[in-house]
């Protein structure tokens, strides 16, 4: 409710490139909202000891813990929320006309090609990120090397759960295992936002290596090639006619606003997920995890898989295709 | 947690080195050039990529909701697996009638669902 508020308000406060003050105490609350919930959480969790897990008594759910039904839940309402955005991008996809489609027609002629585009004047149509992303290894590298550490992270965490959980481990053993698989995870997100940062805003240099044939080059990023959600007259480098040298323009403001909205959707699921696990691995360093109440990492790495799971789809549809 | 073997190795272990294989797969899948393998089948590349994509997510999103989310082998897994569903049902709904809206997809967009509305 709180992220809603801050979100909400966040959104008016700041609508259309016009700036609003009078949103900024209900940002606050938000904020105030989120702070107040994440302390009750702390003051609950770094006391429980696994004593008091409650469970369910009514039938479907009878015997099982009443937290971990209630993150099941949570998720469901994670599905459909990403569910709309895939939705919305299978729409987009297919209702509005591919721009290498629209390229491939070719220069626009009365007589000849009356269906082609015209030089300077800007054609609404839908230029998926891969376009760019997956025109070279290079361009590829950031997002490939995010998969391979989301799927790692999912196998950290649950490693992290194992010997949180074994019961014939000395209690040093499990504090280092414990912490440094969490920590392990930690550091893998935080690459992955990183890597995001590096691929949407920053780019980032190759050099030379001789051995390998490797040529000294840019990789740009995303916002500097003119992908952005407002690009009204965005022009791919291969969007040139070979014989006149006529530059096709393109409206992709929805392809662009699509995928910086989902994969930024999930980055903020990222992004939730350190704040929980940089508490996690100091609560692990301090050795305060124990067979008992090992649950609590079970719990949030339901939720860290389910990040996962949906990159497993957010990648290759927004990334390869 | 996981009480049982795959192939004699440890599950989660297993799982994942299988998910890396997957991924290893479906980014070679789109280096590859494999026209000349769509030609065959008349079809376009991206196609062929698109069904490649596809069907290696989903044994990759099986893997990570079964083993390491232990929607299989637990006491719980069979409830927990059928709350997990609950939502496909609204989930096929929602695709089926905003994401595949056909016959006029390609064509039958609305002007309020296109860009230059909203003051964009």
């Amino acid at each position: 409710m709180g992220v809603a508020i801050f979100l909400f308000s966040l959104a008016q406060a700041w609508s259309y490139g016009t700036y609003t003050p009078g949103h900024i105490p209900t940002i606050l609350l938000g904020l105030a909202v989120v702070g107040f919930s994440l302390f009750i959480w702390w003051r609950q969790d770094i006391s429980f000891d696994g004593h008091y897990e409650p469970l369910a008594t009514g039938v479907p759910f009878r015997g099982i813990q009443i937290r971990k039904v209630a993150v099941w839940v949570f998720l469901m309402s994670e599905m459909m929320v990403f569910t709309s955005l895939f939705s919305t991008y299978m729409r987009y996809r297919l209702g509005i006309e591919n721009c290498g489609t629209v390229f491939d027609r070719g220069l626009f002629d009365p007589v000849t090609n009356p269906t082609g585009w015209q030089e300077g004047v800007a054609v609404t149509c839908f230029e998926p990120a891969s376009h760019l992303i997956a025109s070279s290894w290079w361009h590829l590298a950031p997002g490939a090397i995010n998969t391979f550490a989301l799927i790692l992270s999912s196998f950290t965490i649950v490693q992290a759960l194992r010997y949180a959980k074994m019961p014939d481990l000395d209690d040093e053993v499990r504090r280092k295992k414990v912490y440094r698989y969490l920590g392990s995870t930690w550091l893998l997100a935080i690459l992955f936002l990183t890597l995001k940062m590096v691929e949407w805003f920053i780019g980032f240099y190759v050099p030379e290596i001789s051995v390998i044939g490797l040529h000294e080059h840019d990789i740009v990023s995303l916002v500097s090639e003119g992908y952005t959600i407002n690009a009204d007259h965005y022009q791919h480098h291969s969007y040139i006619d070979e014989a006149t040298g006529a530059h096709m323009v393109a409206n992709i403001q929805v392809s662009a606003s699509l995928f910086y909205v989902t994969t930024g959707t999930h980055g903020a699921h990222v992004a939730g997920g350190i704040i929980g696990l940089s508490y996690m691995t100091l609560k692990a360093w301090k050795g305060l995890y124990t067979p008992a109440n090992a649950v609590s990492i079970e719990y949030f790495g339901l939720y860290w898989h389910f990040v996962d799971l949906v990159w497993v789809l957010v990648f290759p549809f927004f990334y390869l295709y | 947690m996981a009480h049982y073997k795959i192939l004699g190795q440890d599950p989660y272990w297993m799982n994942f080195f299988g998910l890396m294989f997957l991924t290893l797969v479906e980014v070679a899948a789109v280096g590859l050039d494999l026209s000349d393998f769509a030609a065959g089948y008349d079809t376009t590349e991206k196609v062929v990529t698109l069904w490649i994509l596809t069907l290696i997510a989903i044994p990759k999103f099986i893997m990570i909701a079964a083993i390491f989310m232990h929607l299989y082998g637990d006491d719980d897994s069979k409830i927990l697996t059928m709350t997990a569903l609950f939502p496909a049902f609204f989930i096929i709904i929602m695709v089926l009638f905003i994401g595949l809206t056909h016959p006029d997809a390609a064509t039958g967009l609305p002007d309020w669902c296109r860009p230059g509305n909203y003051g964009l």
